[in-house]
């Protein structure tokens, strides 16, 4: 686990042996971890490697074939306890998906609408700027660069001004600039909020994270602090070696 | 009503709505049906040779009509989520599976409703020709609704199945065909009922078991057991049984100015399960 000596009140976001199945195909095998209130915690790892399934199941999307997951103290998988689990947070789904003919204004307003927020207007105010979004915000979805489409996916999940967040993938497709607000956006929430973010990006892993789940092939390898991480090599060296070492080898080794 | 939210089920309807009228091809489809319908009933030689100021032509072809006209609403409606992936973003906002699959329907019956007023230019042309029974239009455009109303129902649960819209318009238009078929010749009910076997069988195995392995070899079993009440005659009546889940038989009455309240909970009832049936598919992701 990423907080091994926290209390269960401390922890945000739970996975507990989480394993998922497509017929034969073993997406998730046994991941387990935890994200503590008011931390970044990255989920690092390559394509493939089971970081969006896991998302999926803690956003109550999927359901896990076994295991447990928790998410503000609620457990996604169950149908009376997705309702609130869901208003506690703001997800961003891979690649961001929204609708191309809807505009950013209008998307928000019919996010905000089903999210039942009472001042809807006030809260498009609020996350425009925060999102730099401004200048879009009536122009088609459809028409907009993959780095705006991906700013206005930003702040849908944050019109509610969740506890929670759960971005997949966030800077995919952003230029070098965009990258750098968005990074310096998650610090700035990270403050407050618990975040769970996935990349395949060692430097995004630096640059936001306080602690790291490292998954491949469907298995957790690594869980722990940046600095546990990285310990007396660089984060770059570590990742390697997980990804290289035999799976079974691993955890004993970064235990 | 079943703890779902008016307001959540009206924002995604309206969603639903806005985005079908703001795309011109949904332009083009209203326009083919209004003139596709308005053909039916007066370019056919029955209607000016019988020197009646009715609908007796269009009602004859409206099923077939709608087999096509209804799906080409509902293929997006799933499809389209699915292939964008904003399925997996509606889904996990705060709403119930039931909110979201009668807010896509309100929204698909909305844009078929608008469909239907304009074609009541219809009623404008049986003015102007003669004096038609208003009572009888009326029954005959609630006929049409209803029709419509679980044509609608059907063309979303087609779309349930596929991410390609148009996979999902030729599932809807099968789907809507064992509609309009069944009743229509023994064959075709015995056809649809040994289909209704297969797709309750695997039904029932997915609500079951809760996996999707094996359920092919289940609806074959289901389509074998059909086959067998069908052919074999295990079951008398059987097409005779089916052919009452027409959708002609029921709509026959209500153009002629006859509603009966059979006819009405059929299509009610139609509509209550094919939505069923939706959700159970859309919680499939669980499974």
């Amino acid at each position: 686990m990423t907080s091994k000596d926290s209390s269960p009140s401390d922890v945000t976001i739970r996975a507990e042996h989480l394993s998922k199945l497509y017929g034969d195909f073993v997406a998730l095998h046994d991941v387990t971890f935890s994200v503590r209130r008011g931390t970044v915690c990255a989920f690092l790892g390559p394509n493939g490697a089971g970081k969006s399934t896991t998302m999926k199941i803690l956003t109550g999307y999927l359901a896990p074939t076994s295991g447990q997951a928790s998410l503000a103290g609620f457990n996604p998988s169950d149908p009376s306890q997705r309702l609130p689990m869901a208003e506690r947070l703001g997800y961003l789904p891979e690649n961001g998906p929204l609708y191309a003919d809807m505009t950013p204004r209008e998307f928000l307003s019919f996010v905000g609408k089903v999210r039942g927020i009472p001042k809807i207007d006030a809260a498009i105010d609020r996350v425009t700027p925060l999102t730099g979004i401004q200048e879009v915000l009536w122009k088609p979805i459809g028409k907009l660069s993959k780095g705006f489409r991906q700013r206005v996916g930003m702040a849908q999940a944050l019109l509610h001004d969740p506890e929670v967040l759960i971005l997949d993938e966030p800077t995919s497709g952003l230029d070098p600039l965009q990258i750098r607000e968005v990074r310096a956006l998650i610090r700035d929430l990270g403050k407050s909020k618990t975040i769970l973010l996935s990349t395949h990006i060692l430097q995004e892993v630096e640059a936001v994270a306080d602690e790291v789940v490292v998954v491949r092939e469907g298995r957790s390898v690594f869980t722990g602090t940046l600095a546990e991480l990285r310990g007396d090599s660089t984060v770059e060296e570590r990742f390697y070696k997980l990804m290289d070492a035999p799976p079974s080898a691993e955890k004993k080794e970064v235990a | 009503m079943f703890g779902l939210r008016p307001n959540v089920v009206g924002s995604i309807a309206g969603k639903e709505l806005r985005s079908f009228l703001g795309n011109p091809t949904g332009y083009v489809f209203l326009t083919l049906f209004i003139g596709t319908s308005a053909a039916a009933a007066f370019l056919d030689d029955g209607f000016f040779g019988r020197n009646l100021a009715d609908l007796a032509t269009l009602n004859r072809s409206i099923a077939p009509i709608l087999m096509f006209f209804v799906p080409a609403i509902t293929m997006s409606t799933w499809a389209d989520e699915r292939r964008a992936g904003t399925d997996e973003l509606l889904l996990t906002l705060p709403v119930r599976d039931g909110e979201v699959v009668l807010g896509k329907y309100l929204g698909a019956l909305g844009i078929y409703s608008v469909g239907l007023v304009f074609s009541l230019a219809n009623l404008a042309v049986l003015l102007y020709l003669g004096e038609p029974d208003i009572g009888l239009i009326f029954a005959t455009y609630l006929g049409y609704w209803l029709m419509g109303a679980l044509f609608v129902a059907v063309g979303m649960v087609g779309s349930m199945f596929t991410g390609n819209a148009t996979v999902a318009f030729i599932l809807g238009a099968v789907g809507c065909a064992g509609l309009v078929f069944a009743g229509a010749e023994p064959w075709s009910s015995g056809l649809l009922g040994t289909l209704l076997f297969a797709g309750a069988a695997a039904l029932l195995w997915l609500v079951v078991t809760g996996a999707s392995r094996g359920v092919g070899l289940v609806a074959l079993a289901g389509a074998g057991l059909g086959l067998g009440a069908w052919l074999g005659g295990l079951w008398p009546g059987f097409t005779d049984l089916v052919a009452h889940l027409g959708a002609q038989a029921h709509f026959t009455p209500m153009g002629e100015g006859i509603v009966r309240l059979g006819d009405v909970a059929y299509f009610g009832g139609g509509v209550a399960v094919a939505l069923v049936l939706c959700t159970l598919l859309l919680n499939r992701r669980h499974w």
